[in-house]
């Protein structure tokens, strides 16, 4: 039994699975912000690249992966699939666990997968420079790796908090050749006015957001990327469950339960939806699909299945989603890619039509899980990772109670090499165990929009 | 052959009952409000927790009477030697002379039951020649002084003089001042204590002007969540009462318990009796409560009027709690003593803990229930 399950370059898949051909219902429309009215695929044009848009609507099942997108992808796919032996050895489990590992991308995770597609397609219409926000920095360095390859230019408004946190993801940006700005700038009016208000601000990826968006839609040259929620979001990332998927039939395998961290959705649409579709076409209608969250942003498992815009100043479609509030800020915990107040919609679908689950955890329990599976497996995972690997190990209690034999797989999206200061304030006892107050919010619903 | 100085306030933890904020000066009102002595009670605890492997090792330097010889003698306790005789009612004069003479009879700790106001007293004489521990029984106890517990505190002893010994601020607040809300914590003095951890009470921490703009996200939170025709006791705190502040109530008690219905304040600076008449009055109730200081208590320092009775018939489902970050960051737990331990271990294992707009901490509950 091996413990890399290795394809060629060649078995790369060739297309991509779009879920919302097999999905029982589809969300809802999207609505322009401005007008309430359905978003017209024109109303994105300013921004997005015309087959982005295509894709974001269409319910074709396969959409061919176009050979300039596979070609960049041979630089680290296909991914290995794990057999994770020590890990299930200490934890005394019957369960075979096996982890499908997207850190082996060159900028450490599963982002770059749509990454170099968005690029790709932008650079399709012509455009010479792609405006993004990032976070905790992974795709920001992802899309600038991305441009780069396609010889396009790139500007990452990178959130203040990080900017000054994090010098090596800044650093990585620079190497590939982006531009990364610590937002709010004085660029752009948003930044501005936000800096007007409050001129010491360590900014938010809500502000970061308009600042892309402005910049995108006041440059004729230039378009906008975001890097989860959206539909070809998930649509690109499908290569990883569809691997996996192939992966675990040379070893004569096949899921019970397959689980992935859930922020925006994209890492989770991406392992989960190939195996979504067994479910639905009942090939293999007992896997149990698992989304794992931080208890201090649980959209999926706290939140209202409603609709909601997708940033904090209400620029972006109002969408049929699972919700905190847009003007939910989540605390700054150490998992800076689940701090989204929002979900993709398809994943927010499948969750309210009962295909897939979730789960929260706090951030002690979710580092001690990550530490535990570091000195098993060698790999140190990135704390949005790491939630996955909490679940994993539930699981795998209760398979080791009950003595049943289940097969888990989960996606590890990502490694913590920029992220040890989290495993430092962990190991020190500075962690807050941070939680949504669900019940006493619930008496009083934060402000949705009306449509 | 331990020698500890042992004495007992036995006015102390009067006030708490009868919403006094202290005792000082206040004895004989208090008792007219119905008030009883807690100290005695607090001090037979400790005592009856005393371990019978090392309490024949120990030899105790009291004064005669109820501030010391008559609990001893309560708990079948020989082993002491009387160093004064006050007249009664006794006052600071007489605690402060006790403490003179256990030094010159050498004690190595000095143990006392009282409140800060007693911490006080007492190391103004002792100063840091000797290490002190205080047996929790006054109505504030900022000091960091004091074990946890009465029953904690006879674990100190047991393991006493092979503890480390640290230096703690002691904490006193003018307690005319207090009653009138203006919380000025001012450091007393210095004193060692035998420092264990999570046996003894930290000094209380005091909340800066930085995490202002935190408790005002708290305070803009609970004003949205409040809910119509539902009564809301609100504890002291300025974190407690920064919901008074988002819904522009002003007026209210800063150290004491106010009540708010339907976005007004109807009562203030209740006493224990007055919860009881408003609980009788009105069906749904919502307690806030903030933990104090370092020391993480929820109940039973500075809010005695959620007694017992008062939690029982509120339901303990009931009490929402909020806390700056700040002072999160410096509370790993939160120690629950109403008084009635069959209530303490009603507590869950963890509380949310509100600590900005939608946004909360999960701190376990520690300490008493055990």
């Amino acid at each position: 039994m091996p413990v890399k399950i290795l394809l060629d370059e060649n078995e790369i898949p060739k297309k991509w699975y779009n879920i919302q051909a097999d999905m029982p219902n589809l969300p809802g429309p999207s609505y322009n912000p401005m007008t309430k009215e359905p978003v017209k695929p024109e109303d994105l044009a300013p921004i997005f690249a015309k087959e982005l848009i295509k894709q974001e609507v269409s319910t074709e099942r396969y959409i061919s992966i176009p050979e300039e997108i596979r070609e960049i992808l041979t630089l680290w796919r296909p991914s290995p699939l794990y057999r994770a032996k020590r890990l299930e050895k200490l934890l005394k489990t019957p369960a075979k666990i096996y982890y499908k590992y997207e850190g082996v991308s060159p900028a450490g995770s599963h982002k770059l997968n749509t990454a170099v597609a968005q690029a790709y397609y932008n650079k399709q219409d012509g455009i010479k420079r792609i405006a993004t926000e990032t976070g905790a920095g992974q795709w920001g360095s992802s899309l600038a790796f991305a441009t780069r390859h396609f010889d396009m230019e790139c500007t990452v408004y990178m959130v203040k908090g990080s900017y000054e946190q994090k010098p090596y993801r800044k650093m990585m940006m620079h190497t590939w050749g982006a531009q990364c700005y610590p937002s709010p700038t004085n660029m752009t009016n948003s930044g501005r006015a936000m800096l007007e208000r409050d001129p010491d601000t360590s900014g938010s990826l809500g502000i970061a957001i308009s600042e892309a968006v402005e910049d995108a839609a006041t440059h004729d040259d230039t378009n906008y990327a975001l890097g989860s929620v959206l539909n070809h979001v998930c649509l690109h990332q499908s290569i990883i469950g569809l691997e996996t998927k192939k992966q675990l039939s040379m070893v004569e395998e096949t899921a019970d339960v397959v689980i992935g961290c859930a922020g925006g959705g994209s890492n989770f649409a991406g392992i989960a939806f190939p195996f979504v579709k067994d479910k639905i076409d009942k090939k293999n209608p007992d896997v149990e699909i698992i989304a794992a969250e931080p208890t201090a942003c649980p959209t999926l498992t706290k939140g209202l299945y409603a609709y909601d815009y997708g940033d904090v100043a209400g620029l972006t479609p109002i969408m049929q989603m699972y919700t905190l509030g847009h003007d939910f800020i989540p605390p700054s915990i150490h998992s800076g890619g689940l701090r989204y107040h929002g979900m993709s919609p398809l994943v927010s679908r499948l969750h309210a039509d009962d295909l897939i689950k979730s789960v929260a955890f706090h951030q002690n329990e979710v580092f001690k899980a990550a530490v535990a599976f570091a000195e098993t497996e060698g790999i140190i995972p990135a704390p949005e990772s790491a939630h996955a690997i909490k679940a994993v190990f539930d699981v795998a209690e209760e398979c080791r109670k009950k003595g049943e034999e289940k097969t888990i797989v989960f996606n590890l999206s990502g490694h913590a090499h920029f992220d040890m200061t989290a495993y430092e304030a962990y190991f020190e006892g500075n962690l807050p165990d941070y939680e949504y107050p669900a019940e006493l919010i619930a008496a009083s619903l934060k402000k949705l929009p009306q449509l | 052959m331990k020698k500890i100085g042992f004495l007992v306030n036995p006015i102390s933890g009067m006030g708490g009952k009868v919403a006094l904020k202290g005792t000082d000066g206040q004895a004989d009102y208090a008792r007219s409000l119905g008030a009883e002595p807690v100290s005695e009670i607090k001090a037979n605890s400790f005592l009856n927790s005393l371990n019978s492997n090392y309490i024949s090792d120990i030899l105790f330097f009291t004064p005669a009477g109820p501030m010391g010889e008559d609990s001893l003698k309560k708990a079948g306790l020989k082993n002491y030697r009387i160093i004064s005789n006050p007249d009664y009612p006794s006052d600071a004069e007489d605690t402060k002379e006790a403490c003179e003479a256990m030094l010159s009879e050498n004690v190595d700790l000095i143990i006392f039951c009282g409140g800060d106001g007693t911490a006080r007293d007492v190391v103004s004489v002792t100063k840091t020649k000797i290490p002190v521990l205080g047996i929790p029984s006054g109505v504030k106890m900022f000091s960091g002084v004091f074990a946890v517990t009465p029953e904690a505190g006879a674990e100190i002893l047991g393991l006493f003089p092979d503890v480390l010994i640290s230096e703690t601020e002691v904490l006193d607040i003018d307690e005319e001042e207090y009653r009138k809300g203006n919380l000025r914590a001012e450091v007393f003095g210095i004193a060692k204590v035998p420092a264990i951890p999570h046996k003894r009470q930290g000094g209380k921490w005091v909340s800066s002007g930085s995490d202002e703009r935190n408790r005002k996200e708290i305070g803009d939170f609970l004003a949205e969540i409040i809910q119509d025709d539902v009564l809301y006791l609100v504890g002291a705190g300025f974190t407690a009462k920064s919901v008074f502040d988002s819904l522009n109530l002003s007026g209210y008690t800063m150290l004491g318990v106010d009540a708010l219905i339907n976005r007004e304040i109807i009562q203030k600076d209740l006493s224990e009796k007055d919860i009881l008449n408003l609980l009788r009055r009105y069906k749904s109730v919502k307690i806030i409560l903030s933990p104090i200081g370092a020391q993480g208590f929820l109940l039973g320092r500075g809010n005695q009027q959620f007694s017992p009775d008062v939690l029982k018939k509120a339901g303990i489902e009931n009490i929402i709690v909020a806390a700056t970050e700040a002072k999160l960051s410096v509370t790993n737990e939160l120690f629950i003593d109403t008084g009635d331990p069959s209530l303490n271990i009603m507590f869950p294992d963890s509380i949310l803990v509100i600590c900005g707009d939608c946004m909360a901490q999960r701190i376990p509950v520690a300490g008493l229930k055990n």
